[in-house]
């Protein structure tokens, strides 16, 4: 996949876990993820609390080792580890591919 | 004052609370579990103050919103939530100078409660080093309240928190009114409370762009989905080697001072009962067991160094995907890797699992990693049947078989695990969301405090559950006497001979002798008496002490069973404490039973099919 075609045509919907290894991107919002269930809002919040908030500078700096999952991320400097059920709940405009 | 005032210290996980705790305390912990849940309750009296104070070392929580056991434990201690547990008089919220935003944000959380609360801003040398410049005084009018700045590794920092610490007990304020907070409270202010986060660090701090360039070089290393494991399993197999290899110096020069003291003991006391009851079921059972001391400390050292460097939450991120095919999680990973030292904090540490169906599963095969106390069995029975040798070049042959026992847990663990999630499908998932801390060199006073901790643990334990256990053995080994006219050595009439005999035929398809049998039953107070029970058996009615149990057993084991009782001790549930602790954990009877039926039942079978197939083998 081509994320940074994808990313030019619809800006708003490029989720964290469509990105490349190296790729720097802004957070611009959270999303639904059904997987997380009644939960789900739970997940939001503690997303946010540690720091997935729009606007937050944020590299995708490494994957894990079958299918690419989790994806090592770093977030105004902290760095973690995210599955990409995580992941797909973050809306990002790219930076720098 | 009647009762002492009491501190509690509370910051994210990784943000060197515990290492404050030590210094303030003088390392002088007291723990225990919070009332009624299984969290672990670290207390100590803070040292130096001219007023008696306790400190509470809170477990690591990044929000007051909380989504695990030890976070729910931190919170509901703050708000005096917590039944039996007064609620502290004043807060130190520590932070890592290094990772300043996720520090501050629950401080300014914490701030929203109005409590009496001061800011101890730790690894300020690393901060200083990383080009990171903090303006303490302003920040500390910013957020309106008083910062310390501290240092773990030297005592500048701390003893100005001391002080402070002092100057509060000596006039404490105590404001009333309870808080209540809930989750609606909170969810829209995430943002603004960020927003006043950023301008506070925009006005008072001076950050680089960038961490060190090796942190990201060597993430991008030991993260590497395939070089990552190369290295995982490297180091592991490095410790595997240095727990046999680099151990035994120190173990022959234990068991050396044993025996002498036996002897030395032998020479003073006349022949009869006490010299027996002395050399032989004091002096040979604790010193059978004792000899394992450096492997257990060169086991811990090595998972400590690991933990304390930051890389484990790397290996965590490495096995995530594998460990999830099984059921398991990354964050599962952790209690396992503690299990191989025991399985008792191993098991406790599955409480950072919020998936409760993730945690049951941990805990079920938590016991199938080799903890501790089975290595002096495994040391025993390779040093008396492997032969010590190279193989190919580099590796020593015993310490593979060790290795390849150790596998054997690890693969049945991943099976079990693997069964028990095909029973459980298409229920909701848990988040992974795992911090990756910044990589630090291991504090060599911190490190010293945790291994002091771990020895002190084994050494009680040889000294209490152990040395009972041999003297109650040793006095069933050696009562009632042979007879007058008796024609076979004296263990075989004496309480032990006979139990082991009305053991035997159960295990005969084990191929157990009866001696064997007899230290399956102590070992289940601790596994490691399995060794002195041999010992005791093996000596008692022989001609010189000095007799070394490996060759006795190498002359009356033959190599198939040697192997079904390796097998055996891979399984077996045994150690009545890991029973007691996954009743607690899971507060479930039912969960209990499974668990030990199972683990004996596997046990059993392992060790009849290395029998039979071993004795195909070789007859």
């Amino acid at each position: 996949m081509n994320t940074a075609v994808f990313a030019n045509t619809h800006p708003l919907t490029l989720r964290l876990d469509q990105c490349r290894k190296g790729a720097t991107v802004r957070v611009t919002g959270l999303i639904e993820q059904p997987l997380f269930g009644a939960q789900d809002e739970r997940v939001g919040l503690r997303l946010k609390e540690l720091g997935f908030l729009p606007g937050a500078p944020l590299k995708v700096i490494g994957f894990g080792l079958l299918g690419s999952d989790p994806l090592a991320v770093q977030v105004n400097g902290t760095k973690f580890a995210l599955r990409r059920a995580e992941a797909a709940k973050i809306c990002v405009e790219l930076i720098q591919a | 004052m009647s009762t002492p005032i009491r501190f509690a210290l509370i910051g994210n996980p990784n943000c060197g609370k515990t290492s404050l705790f030590n210094r303030l305390t003088g390392a002088r912990a007291k723990v225990a579990n919070y009332p009624g849940v299984t969290v672990e309750r670290r207390s100590g009296m803070v040292t130096g103050l001219t007023q008696p104070a306790e400190l509470l070392d809170l477990p690591g929580t990044y929000s007051l919103f909380v989504t695990s056991p030890d976070e729910q434990v931190a919170r509901d201690v703050i708000l005096g939530q917590l039944a039996g547990e007064r609620r502290p008089d004043l807060l130190i919220a520590v932070i890592d100078a290094c990772n300043l935003r996720l520090g501050l944000r629950l401080v300014m959380e914490l701030k929203s409660l109005n409590r009496p609360i001061i800011l101890a801003l730790n690894q300020m040398d690393e901060a200083k080093r990383r080009g990171i410049s903090i303006n303490t005084a302003a920040l500390a009018k910013a957020i309106g309240m008083p910062i310390i700045e501290t240092v773990a590794v030297n005592s500048q920092g701390v003893a100005d928190l001391r002080k402070v610490l002092d100057d509060y007990a000596q006039q404490p304020a105590m404001p009333e009114g309870e808080q209540t907070l809930t989750l609606s409270d909170r969810q829209e202010s995430v943002e603004a409370l960020y927003a006043e986060i950023e301008s506070i660090i925009s006005q008072h701090v001076i950050q680089p762009a960038h961490l060190p360039r090796w942190q990201d070089r060597l993430d991008s290393l030991v993260m590497h989905p395939l070089l990552g494991l190369v290295v995982l399993f490297s180091i592991l197999l490095v410790i595997f080697q240095a727990v046999f290899a680099w151990a035994s110096p120190v173990v022959d020069l234990i068991d050396a001072g044993f025996s002498g003291l036996g002897e030395l003991v032998a020479t003073f006391l006349p022949d009869g009962i006490l010299k027996d009851f002395i050399v032989e079921g004091m002096i040979a059972g604790v010193g059978g067991v004792l000899v394992f001391l450096p492997q257990i400390i060169i086991l811990f050292f090595f998972i400590l160094v690991l933990e304390d460097t930051g890389y484990l939450t790397r290996a965590a991120f490495l096995l995530d995907r594998p460990m999830r095919g099984l059921g398991l999680s990354g964050r599962s990973f952790i209690p396992l890797l503690s299990s191989f030292a025991c399985a008792v904090p191993g098991i406790m540490a599955t409480r950072t699992i919020a998936d409760p169906r993730e945690r049951f599963i941990t805990i079920m095969v938590a016991p199938l990693m080799t903890c501790s106390a089975r290595l002096p069995v495994y040391a025993l029975i390779i040093a008396a049947f492997i032969p010590e040798q190279a193989a190919w070049g580099i590796f020593n042959l015993q310490g593979l078989t060790l290795f390849a026992l150790y596998f054997a847990g690890v693969a049945s663990a991943a099976l079990i695990a693997w069964l028990m999630r095909r029973r459980a499908s298409g229920r909701e998932e848990y988040p992974l969301l795992l911090e990756l801390p910044t990589y630090r060199w291991p504090m060599a006073y911190h490190l010293l405090l945790g291994l002091r901790e771990r020895a002190w643990i084994f050494i009680r334990r040889v000294g209490t559950i152990i040395l009972a256990l041999s003297i109650v053995l040793w006095f069933l080994a050696s009562f009632p006497g042979a007879p007058a006219n008796a024609t076979q050595p004296a263990i075989e009439y004496s309480f032990a001979g006979q139990l082991g005999h009305l053991m035997q035929p159960l295990f005969a398809p084990l191929g157990f002798n009866w001696q064997m049998c007899i230290a399956l039953i102590p070992a289940m107070g601790a596994r490691e008496v399995a060794v002195s029970a041999l010992a005791t058996v093996y000596a008692v009615g022989e001609e010189s002490i000095d007799v070394a149990l490996g060759s006795a057993l190498a002359a009356s084991w033959s190599l198939p069973v040697a192997y079904a009782y390796l097998a055996w001790f891979v399984y077996a549930p045994q150690c009545i404490s890991t029973i007691a602790v996954v009743k607690r954990e899971t507060n479930s009877a039912k969960a209990t039973a499974f668990f030990t039926i199972y683990l004996f039942a596997l046990a059993y079978f392992a060790a009849w099919a290395t029998y039979q197939i071993a004795s195909a083998l070789v007859g």
